[in-house]
């Protein structure tokens, strides 16, 4: 047993609140899982050894972390530190259409329809995914009302500073027919613990713009999930992107729960030397006609580790669905390793499937071409290195977003570069 | 400026350019024509350095310097400019980008400043204009998605940018139609001033009806088999590369 595990059962015994009812179901299950090994399938490849009998003593005071400035975002931020909102909710101007409640609201009204979304997506058998069922006490519940087009980004901050443990949770509803772009930005210090989970309902022909960065340090311990249920001919465009962290793992699943809805799925990691990260990923197709496009790429830096393990499963009755999956990888030097397991579980047998990992090498046509213009073959093999993500990270929706994140990027490879 | 003797390359062992001689001056305008496999687009690879073909024997000089014993990105600086017959997309990296760097290493090999972004803009703005590419073009990938006639625009765009003092075209005219192949004929045109030299790389004589040649001469297995002036062209045009056979029975 792990320490670590049995304090947060000794913790969540003591958690009162509205989703009591839901936690104590989940803590019930939670008793009953064992801490994973090298043998449990879903945590073959990532230790969680540096968690097993960890203990967090709290944050060292005067350091305060602030939320990054993104210019011309426009953006409504929520901003947590150390699990605690900054944030006053209550007191935001919001446009037409939307409401944010903390988690912590009295409002019965809004706790029922939290209620709705609050682990009706989300996997049950995911550890860490209980573990943030019984202890997340902070986040928020977004309600996009039907027909509600909400231009304004909304930007959930979650920031855990060195010797933190936080557990936070996004729900989040769209009604039919509304159109949201939300953002999850998770960032740490030093070496903190952070669960983060959050699950979206799409509507009927609602449309979903989703980010989440996952730009927590190399100490940092996050596990978390964005997790999404599509209601008919409903739209999601979502752009993950992650540094390695001490661990850091992510499940992105999507089920497709009505006809006719598409997803697509890009995700992005660039792993500095000894960086872990993990994305693992189900993708569902329960009623005909569904469309999926996911494309993983990544860059590992030395001694780094990239786990993909991506699946679509197409039941028996969802006849014309449209799916493809492909993790490129990038490794920078020897020692860098990526374990990926693309999947596809296929019932239905009227369906156009591909799927596909690869190691990428730069094309030497690429190269070529590139220094036939001049550029010199250490900086062309920079700019091929790096385009090989920027080509998702330039395909995000939201410009503000990429232009953002694009100069992060660069910093970042251009100190793993091997010189 | 550049000199060629007794050129022979290979790919995979498999010897294409079988002692080639050729000489361009300053200024001059050199037509090579001939037959599919000819050696023709080989010729442009290996003097832009392309590391699949390898140069088995003889010599070539480009402004005074050994042109073979250079990497491909320094011939480039040196002066050099390769337009591709099928240029290849790399979505990652934008033409801006591209441009930039290439620009930028052109002039600090010349010893000249950086360009500013905003002097950058300006001469792209310029280069744009003049092949009939929207400006929006600079921000996506290098040749994502372009069509054929807008990838071989987009390497005259490049020529104009750079300022090469030699520019080999590989095919320039292949698939285009007749107001794309003026666009490109003009955007070459615009770029002769008595001093930059250019080489011609074409299967058919329809380019040089717009780009005038001061010298044609016919490739066919690897050599030169026939120099002359224009009107060797419209001897092509009108009797094929049929004779070739001919002369290489002759020559046999």
């Amino acid at each position: 047993m792990s320490q670590w595990l049995a304090n947060v059962i000794d913790r969540a015994d003591s958690v009162n609140d509205w989703l009591s009812p839901a936690r104590q179901e989940a803590l019930t299950r939670l008793k009953e899982t064992s801490w994973p090994t090298r043998r449990t399938e879903a945590w073959r490849y990532t230790s969680l050894h540096a968690l097993e009998n960890s203990t967090f003593t709290g944050s060292t005071a005067g350091v305060t972390a602030e939320a990054p400035v993104i210019t011309g975002l426009n953006s409504i931020d929520l901003i947590f530190i150390d699990g605690k909102p900054t944030t006053d909710i209550k007191a935001l101007t919001l446009p037409a259409g939307v409401t944010i409640s903390p988690l912590t609201t009295t409002d019965t009204a809004m706790q029922e329809r939290a209620n709705k979304v609050f682990n009706q997506v989300k996997p049950g058998e995911h550890l860490f995914g209980m573990v943030n069922d019984a202890l997340a006490q902070q986040g928020v519940f977004i309600d996009v009302a039907e027909g509600a087009r909400i231009e304004q980004p909304i930007r959930i901050v979650n920031l855990v500073s060195d010797g933190v443990e936080s557990h936070h949770r996004v729900l989040v509803n769209l009604g039919a027919k509304a159109q949201v772009t939300i953002i999850e930005h998770g960032a740490g210090h030093g070496h903190s613990m952070n669960t983060a989970f959050a699950e979206y309902v799409l509507g009927t022909e609602a449309k979903l713009e989703h980010y989440r960065f996952a730009l927590h340090g190399q100490d940092a311990i996050h596990i978390g999930g964005s997790h999404f249920k599509m209601g008919e001919s409903s739209r999601l465009n979502s752009t993950i992107v992650g540094y390695g962290s001490q661990i850091s793992r992510i499940d992105t699943d999507v089920v497709h729960a009505a006809e006719h809805a598409i997803a697509k799925m890009n995700c992005v990691y660039l792993l500095a030397p000894k960086e872990h990260f993990d994305l693992h990923s189900l993708i569902e197709h329960a009623k005909p006609n569904g469309t999926t496009e996911q494309n993983a790429r990544g860059i590992v830096g030395d001694k780094a580790r990239a786990v993909f393990s991506g699946r679509i499963l197409i039941q028996p009755n969802a006849q014309k669905t449209l799916a493809e999956l492909h993790n490129r990888n990038l490794l920078l030097s020897r020692g860098a390793q990526i374990s990926t397991t693309p999947a596809l579980e296929i019932y239905a047998d009227d369906v156009q499937c591909a799927h596909g990992a690869t190691i990428a090498e730069i094309a030497d046509e690429d190269l070529y071409y590139l220094q036939t213009r001049g550029i010199k073959r250490s900086q062309a093999l920079i700019m091929l290195n790096f385009g090989f993500i920027q080509e998702l990270v330039g395909q995000m929706p939201n410009k503000a977003l990429a232009a953002w994140l694009e100069p992060l990027l660069r910093e970042r490879f251009a100190m793993m570069e091997p010189q | 400026m550049l000199s060629i003797k007794n050129l022979h390359a290979s790919i995979e062992d498999n010897e294409i350019l079988k002692g080639l001689d050729f000489e361009v001056k300053p200024g001059e305008v050199h037509a090579i024509m001939g037959p599919n496999g000819a050696g023709k687009s080989t010729l442009g690879y290996v003097l832009s350095g392309r590391t699949e073909y390898e140069v088995t024997e003889g010599k070539v000089e480009f402004e005074e310097r050994d042109l073979l014993g250079l990497e491909i990105d320094e011939r480039a600086r040196a002066g050099l400019f390769l337009a591709f017959q099928y240029p290849v997309e790399i979505p990652g990296v934008s033409n801006m980008e591209f441009l930039k760097e290439s620009v930028n290493a052109q002039r600090k090999e010349r010893g000249e400043d950086q360009l500013t972004a905003a002097e950058f803009l300006k001469k792209a703005k310029t280069a744009c204009a003049q092949v009939n590419l929207p400006l929006e073009f600079l921000k996506r990938g290098v040749n994502e998605g372009f069509s054929g006639g807008e990838k071989k625009r987009n390497e005259i765009m490049q020529m104009i940018m750079l300022e090469p003092k030699l520019c080999i075209l590989d095919e320039s005219d292949s698939g285009l139609d007749i107001d794309a192949l003026k666009v490109v004929a003009d955007g070459v045109n615009s770029q002769r001033d008595g001093k930059r030299s250019f080489i011609v790389i074409t299967h058919y004589q329809r380019l040089l009806d717009f780009i005038k040649p001061d010298y044609v001469h016919i490739l066919a297995d690897g050599k030169i088999v026939k120099s002359g002036g224009p009107e060797l062209a419209k001897e092509v045009e009108a009797s094929g590369y049929a004779w070739l056979e001919d002369h290489e029975e002759a020559n046999a």
